[in-house]
């Protein structure tokens, strides 16, 4: 299958500062993909080369898109104009035939069904984002590159936004940066973490976070003596650490096939009552944080 | 809605189209109302020597008059109107909005159109104007003569928005386009003092006005042709300016 975005080594610079440092990304179409990153990580800049509404110092990329829309973080419009006449002119310059009902129903969707044919001048930050999320998805782009579209908006507002970002799931392609992890661990297929330019993470969010929480690290909650349980496990030559906190015991093995094979065992022969037991799993946040300083 | 609409609306809603035609209008009456009251005004004032000065109350001289006071103002008030559409990267975000979707071409097409249209329109009224105070105050100018003129100014001011086009592709903002517009036209008409050089350059076509109302030769061809060329010249330097400038 043809990738709907690809680039080799993509490198941007501006005069002191290298912005990207030679991505490399391949997209399948259909998918949803979450760009993640600190600030200043390059997350705006990548948008704006594959939007080509800026250049890259080198590199190759090709889209094999129709028509594609772009979203910026802070999106603004004449503030003459109505949401209405906005999405309208949306639908006008979309290379297809879109008719002119598809306004009303993606400003409906967008949540801005009764501020249609308000002048935008007295919008607010989040309502001027579900506008440009509305005037994005209008014309039926093929790919749809989003620039922090949450970024600005109040529970409900994201709420509606991710809904519409799902919607799009095997009818268009999309990109969307994000600094908010929740947002990507609910909607993305695929996830990208930049770091000072560099993509130091392509691939699934379940992949990414079996990377970065190895089996090899246990969490064991017992009831009573947790102490004497890690100074038992510690005793043991395949344990590598073990330390108690109240009543959870976690611990390091030396091989994933250690802990399945000899972990229950041990437990069972101290005696002591098991809550639960189960592979530390690492959250996002804690992922994330670790891959990007 | 579409990239033609935009533009009118833009000239309407922000009522810009009313500043251009409050200001050609205002001196198209203002200008034979000075012509034609100019002696008594400097006669109330005890300036009687002054008076003896002046040309002669023509129709004439109350269309050069209007020309004169208008063009000042008027190029100023062209400069910022000018700039506020076609400065297209003033602000970034709704410079993503047209840059995403349309070509350079087909953006700036319909803003350069519209906006010259409105200025020679704007510039139209204000000759309509003058000429019917002149009518009522002094005298009917000849309106063949007249029309001519008038359109040679009008292609000088098609001229001032290609120039404002190829400013807002070099600066950004709004201020900057219009005001490196009108040091332009200043410079072009310091220019335009050293005799050899005058007949080619586009401000030869305002000085045009008065000589062709006031039955001069018709010797404005060469400036008409470098006019032309420098308009295509201005817009083609803008297209490829903005393809590669980066928002």
């Amino acid at each position: 299958m043809t990738a709907m975005i690809e680039t080799n080594g993509l490198v941007k610079d501006y005069k002191d500062t290298t912005a990207l440092a030679g991505i490399d990304l391949s997209i399948e179409p259909g998918r949803v993909y979450g760009l993640i990153g600190p600030n200043g990580a390059g997350k705006t800049t990548l948008i704006g080369v594959l939007s080509g509404l800026r250049t890259p110092t080198s590199g190759t990329m090709h889209l094999d898109s129709d028509y594609f829309a772009v979203l910026p973080d802070s999106p603004a419009f004449d503030p003459w104009l109505t949401a209405y006449e906005v999405v309208d002119l949306a639908r006008n310059l979309a290379p297809t035939d879109v008719p002119e009902s598809a306004v009303d129903e993606v400003l409906e969707q967008a949540g801005l069904a009764e501020a249609a044919h308000r002048k935008v001048s007295g919008f607010s930050r989040g309502m001027f984002q579900r506008l440009g999320i509305a005037a994005t998805v209008v014309g039926e782009p093929d790919l749809v590159l989003l620039d922090e579209p949450a970024a600005a908006l109040d529970p409900a507002g994201r709420r509606e936004v991710l809904d519409l970002v799902a919607d799009m799931r095997g009818r268009a392609t999309v990109l969307f940066s994000s600094h908010i992890l929740d947002d990507v661990q609910e909607v993305v297929d695929e996830i990208g973490i930049l770091r000072k330019g560099q993509l130091v993470y392509d691939g699934s969010l379940e992949g990414l976070i079996s990377q970065q929480s190895p089996r090899t690290r246990y969490v064991v909650e017992v009831r009573g003596d947790a102490d004497g349980v890690a100074e038992s496990l510690r005793a043991e030559p395949w344990v590598v650490t073990a330390s108690a906190s109240d009543s959870a015991i976690t611990l390091e093995a030396d091989s994933a096939e250690s802990v399945e094979e000899r972990l229950v065992r041990v437990l069972a022969d101290y005696g002591q009552p098991v809550v639960s037991m189960q592979p530390n799993v690492r959250s996002l946040e804690d992922i994330f944080l670790e891959v990007t300083t | 809605m579409n990239l033609w609409s935009l533009e009118w609306i833009r000239l309407t809603r922000t009522g810009r189209i009313l500043i251009l035609l409050a200001v050609f209008f205002s001196f198209g009456i203002i200008g034979p109302l000075s012509v034609r009251y100019l002696p008594e005004l400097l006669d109330a004032a005890g300036s009687g020597e002054a008076i003896s000065q002046l040309p002669p109350v023509t129709p004439e001289f109350a269309m050069a008059a209007y020309l004169g006071n208008a063009l000042q103002i008027g190029l100023l008030a062209i400069a910022f109107v000018g700039a506020a559409a076609l400065a297209i990267d003033a602000k970034p975000e709704i410079s993503v909005f047209f840059r995403s979707r349309s070509s350079i071409r087909d953006i700036i097409a319909p803003r350069f159109v519209v906006v010259a249209a409105a200025t020679v329109v704007a510039f139209a009224a204000g000759v309509t104007t003058a000429a019917v105070t002149s009518g009522i105050l002094i005298d009917w100018p000849e309106p063949g003569p007249t029309i001519l003129g008038s359109a040679l100014v009008a292609v000088y001011l098609v001229f001032v928005v290609a120039l404002i086009t190829l400013m807002g592709s070099l600066v950004r903002k709004v201020p900057a386009t219009a005001l490196l517009t009108v040091g332009t036209l200043i410079a072009l008409s310091i220019i335009g003092l050293y005799a050899p050089l005058a007949p080619w350059l586009p401000s030869y076509l305002v000085g045009g006005f008065d000589v062709i109302i006031s039955g001069g030769d018709f010797v404005y061809w060469r400036a008409i042709a470098l006019t032309a060329a420098a308009i295509v010249a201005c817009l083609a330097i803008v297209v490829v300016r903005l393809d590669s400038r980066e928002v």
